[in-house]
């Protein structure tokens, strides 16, 4: 069976331990990673190659400053940006420019984005990084 | 023979449903603690944690809730004994003298981990209470200052103070400001703007300094 690969790297603490907790233990996800730190991100991807990341989405709601730079190097890795305070995460993903969808913060909203991922690859054919206009 | 443990009943109330039924599912897999409820705060929710009986409540107060100032003191009223935990909290030094006062047992900052919230859950059921260490300073600063050895019936007599002024004068001479005095009292700086006003017209002192030295020099302050 092929594994969805998951970098986890969210904050705060508590909340990182509930999403291992939630995904961890399930047979078709394996974690290929668990970060403190988003400074480390770009270089652990680059090394395991996760199909998802997930992130700490700012009360803001803005979106993550490591989208960006990530989905220019890594169109093909998915992101899940997951609020610690509100009932709402969003998951983005790069096709000609990056997309967002907003998902409900509970274990069956992630695991539902998690095994999506197939899915959503039908969208990545034919389509190279176009970075944003300002 | 078998030991039973009596388990501790734990209602989370909490806006973010993943918080909710992970933890949830973390705390049930300690041999002595039970989750017997777990909802995102609403009018009704208050009968629903009652109708449980818990003994700690796990209370992350996201934005829409930190606005109802009396949340705590009305759920304690509600279920008489109950111990609630505030998670996921930033050191505010504010918020938290302010969830002191209402009545928490416990206080815990966002970087606090599941097994430490499982802890905090078995002390505050000990009626032990939860501080960080980092507010611990915060705690011991607000009760020194509640009661400043001061020579109330002296400077009563001869000023005039009321006891809050006796209070504030005693402050201002450890060089406390007035926003830092409105959060030892639970005031806002507004108001403790208008006491101080109060006081420099009563002491006859034209300045916060003035009234010290005026205070000293009565030897209603040390020296």
């Amino acid at each position: 069976m092929q594994t969805i690969k998951v970098l986890v790297a969210n904050r705060p603490r508590l909340m990182r331990e509930l999403v291992l907790a939630t995904i961890s233990d399930q047979p078709d996800i394996e974690v290929v990673g668990v970060l403190e730190e988003e400074a480390a991100i770009l270089e652990s991807v680059e090394r395991a190659k996760p199909d998802f990341l997930i992130v700490a989405l700012d009360p803001s709601e803005e979106r993550p400053h490591i989208c960006d730079a990530l989905l220019e190097r890594f169109p093909q890795v998915r992101i899940l940006a997951l609020a610690a305070e509100r009932n709402s995460s969003i998951f983005y993903w790069a096709t000609l420019d990056i997309h967002s969808n907003r998902i409900e913060n509970s274990e069956e909203g992630i695991l539902t984005v998690l095994r999506g991922r197939k899915a959503l690859s039908s969208l990545e054919q034919d389509t190279k990084w176009v970075p944003r206009p300002n | 023979m078998t030991t039973v443990v009596e388990k501790i009943p734990v209602f989370l109330l909490a806006e973010n449903r993943l918080l909710r039924e992970a933890l949830a599912r973390i705390l049930n897999k300690k041999s002595d603690i039970t989750v017997v409820g777990a909802a995102p705060y609403s009018v009704a929710v208050l009968e629903q944690i009652a109708a449980v009986s818990p003994q700690v409540l796990l209370l992350d107060p996201y934005p829409a809730v930190r606005g109802e100032a009396p949340l705590v003191t009305v759920l304690r009223n509600a279920i008489p004994g109950l111990k609630i935990v505030m998670i996921g909290m930033n050191p505010d030094k504010e918020f938290f003298l302010q969830a002191v006062r209402e009545g928490i047992a416990g206080y815990m900052l966002k970087d606090a981990s599941a097994v430490e919230m499982a802890a905090a859950v078995r002390s505050v059921a000990n009626n032990q209470a939860i501080c960080p260490a980092e507010l611990c300073q915060t705690l011991f600063d607000c009760v020194a200052l509640q009661h400043p050895a001061f020579p109330t019936f002296q400077s009563k007599q001869h000023f005039g103070l009321t006891r809050r002024e006796q209070q504030l004068v005693a402050m201002i001479s450890r060089g406390f400001t007035n926003k830092e005095i409105a959060v030892s009292f639970g005031l806002s700086e507004q108001t403790v703007k208008n006491h101080v006003h109060r006081l420099l017209h009563k002491l006859g002192a034209s300045d916060r300094l003035a009234a010290v030295e005026m205070c000293r020099g009565n030897s209603f302050l040390p020296a």
